[in-house]
């Protein structure tokens, strides 16, 4: 292909986009929506699963140990050296005691009689999901009385946030196909209004690659365009929603519109030239048979 | 330039275009399809330049069968033909100079040959100070002669016209045929589809009729009909 067909495509392509603008603005129209969609979606999809996460790694396992447990020094070892964990942190009876004491709103909760509670570990895991396996260990090893962890909240939490990452998958590709067959039509009605260009080609001797690649170039064009108007959009909405939700930040973290740039850019991106390209490919397809 | 024997094209409703056609066209030469509606003249040109696939019997064109043609030889074959439409074909939101352009971007020609040869085919339609208008600012006569340029500017052994004249008022037609006149006596074959009586009788050329799909008649500087 010599340099001077490539600089024709570009510019015919160019041409094609604002020579056609209304069938171009509702092609970019159409990409635009459904890539909205598509950001909405995987915005939802990656706030719940950050909640989620979130929660799964302020997990904690307690331990607490018998009366006739070997020293401190001896039992932080042991529990240390479990594969998976990232700390422990000694709460002696003393300890216990003042904050129980706390939770009932009195200071001197055992003061006059024996402390019954016992010294305790909290272990923390290097990843939430491993909490479950850690307490096993943890049962195990002598010294230990009893271990405690929101085994249910833990299962529950694991199984939310596999099943945010199932639900979030199934809808985008549903949602893929949906909006490939209404921005096919769209191009498709696009190409239909210059057939009679794709005839006089053939009919003049172009090669089926010669007249595909304009219109290949400007279904890229348009889903670019409609990549970063939907781009704009979902930024300036999850902004101004970010700034609400942030009052309620701590109890339900939300991700800030810095955390999710890249990625969502570089996807919404690939979605519309990727809705673009194949739209104009499969509808040229048709009126090549000349 | 063109030899068939035999040729037959059915449509897969069952209509039958051609049956039993069996012509040969010399180089050079200027030849009238008359015929009325529907007798096969456009099918005919359909099949030479393989929109169309035979259904059975041979075409050649120039020395090549088309039946056998491959898919991605067809507009490398098609590079050696110009096609002239009743409807003109030409590109509303193109200029009259890129409609012409257009078909010589198509084959990649260089920048300066084209310009070149779209100076010269403008010229030769007389077309040169409309160059810059759009089709739907020019005459029906004038739109005719760009999508003639158009289909000259490639320098095509082959020439076929499908109705050039049906939408066009008898003297505008005149115009249009000096110009294919001028365009055989350069070395282009003519094959032009046409009921136009009064152009075939007076041009006394070949006449090849053609009535269902079959040749009824084909005589050298005949007429439009045999009384003629």
């Amino acid at each position: 292909m010599k340099i001077r067909t490539v600089r024709y495509f570009s510019r015919e392509a160019v041409r094609g986009i604002f020579r056609n603008k209304l069938m171009s603005l509702a092609a970019v129209g159409t990409i635009t929506m459904a890539l909205l969609i598509f950001g909405g979606l995987y915005l939802v999809t990656s706030n719940l699963q950050y909640w989620g996460q979130r929660a799964r790694n302020q997990l904690e396992v307690r331990a607490f140990l018998t009366k006739n447990a070997p020293d401190r020094q001896v039992m932080e070892e042991r529990l240390s050296s479990i594969p998976g964990v990232k700390s422990v942190k000694f709460i002696s009876k003393e300890e216990g005691a003042r904050i129980l004491g706390e939770m009932f709103g009195q200071t001197d909760l055992f003061s006059h009689g024996e402390n019954p509670l016992p010294d305790s570990f909290n272990i923390y895991p290097v990843r939430g999901a491993d909490v479950e396996a850690i307490a096993v260990k943890i049962e195990r090893i002598s010294g230990v009385e009893e271990v405690v962890y929101g085994r249910n909240f833990v299962r529950f939490l694991n199984l939310f946030v596999r099943l945010i990452w199932i639900v979030g998958l199934i809808l985008i590709s549903l949602t893929v196909f949906a909006v490939l067959y209404i921005v096919i039509n769209t191009i498709q009605l696009t190409v239909y209004a210059r057939r009679n260009e794709i005839e006089i080609m053939k009919l003049v001797g172009a090669t089926d690659s010669f007249v595909r690649w304009p219109f290949l170039l400007e279904g890229i064009y348009l889903g670019i365009t409609g990549a970063l108007v939907s781009i704009l959009l979902l930024f300036q909405g999850y902004t101004i929603l970010y700034g609400k939700a942030k009052s309620f930040a701590r109890i339900l973290p939300v991700l800030s519109s810095f955390e999710v740039t890249m990625d969502l850019i570089v996807f919404l991106l690939i979605m519309g030239i990727f809705f673009g390209a194949l739209g104009s490919i499969l509808s040229v397809r048709r009126y090549l048979k000349v | 330039m063109i030899t068939t024997r035999n040729l037959t094209k059915r449509f897969s409703n069952g209509v039958v275009a051609l049956q039993d056609f069996s012509l040969h066209i010399d180089k050079g030469e200027f030849v009238f399809l008359v015929g009325p509606s529907g007798a096969g003249k456009s099918s005919f040109i359909n099949l030479v330049i393989r929109k169309e696939l035979p259904t059975s019997g041979l075409l050649k064109v120039g020395n090549m069968d088309v039946a056998l043609l491959k898919k991605n030889e067809i507009p490398y074959f098609r590079r050696n033909i110009g096609v002239i439409f009743q409807d003109f074909k030409l590109l509303p939101n193109k200029t009259v100079y890129e409609n012409i352009s257009f078909a010589l971007e198509v084959i990649e020609a260089d920048t300066r040959e084209i310009k070149i040869r779209v100076n010269y085919v403008l010229d030769l339609v007389g077309l040169t100070h409309k160059r810059n208008e759009f089709p739907s600012e020019l005459s029906g006569g004038e739109q005719q002669r760009v999508s003639l340029a158009r289909a000259i500017v490639n320098r095509p052994h082959l020439l076929l016209a499908d109705e050039p004249t049906g939408n066009l008022d008898p003297e505008t037609s005149w115009g249009i045929m000096e110009l294919l006149k001028e365009i055989n006596k350069r070395g282009t074959t003519v094959v032009m589809a046409t009921h136009n009586k009064d152009i075939v009788d007076r041009l006394r050329r070949r006449v090849v009729a053609i009535e269902n799909g079959r040749i009824i008649r084909d005589e050298l500087k005949g007429g439009y009909s045999l009384e003629d």
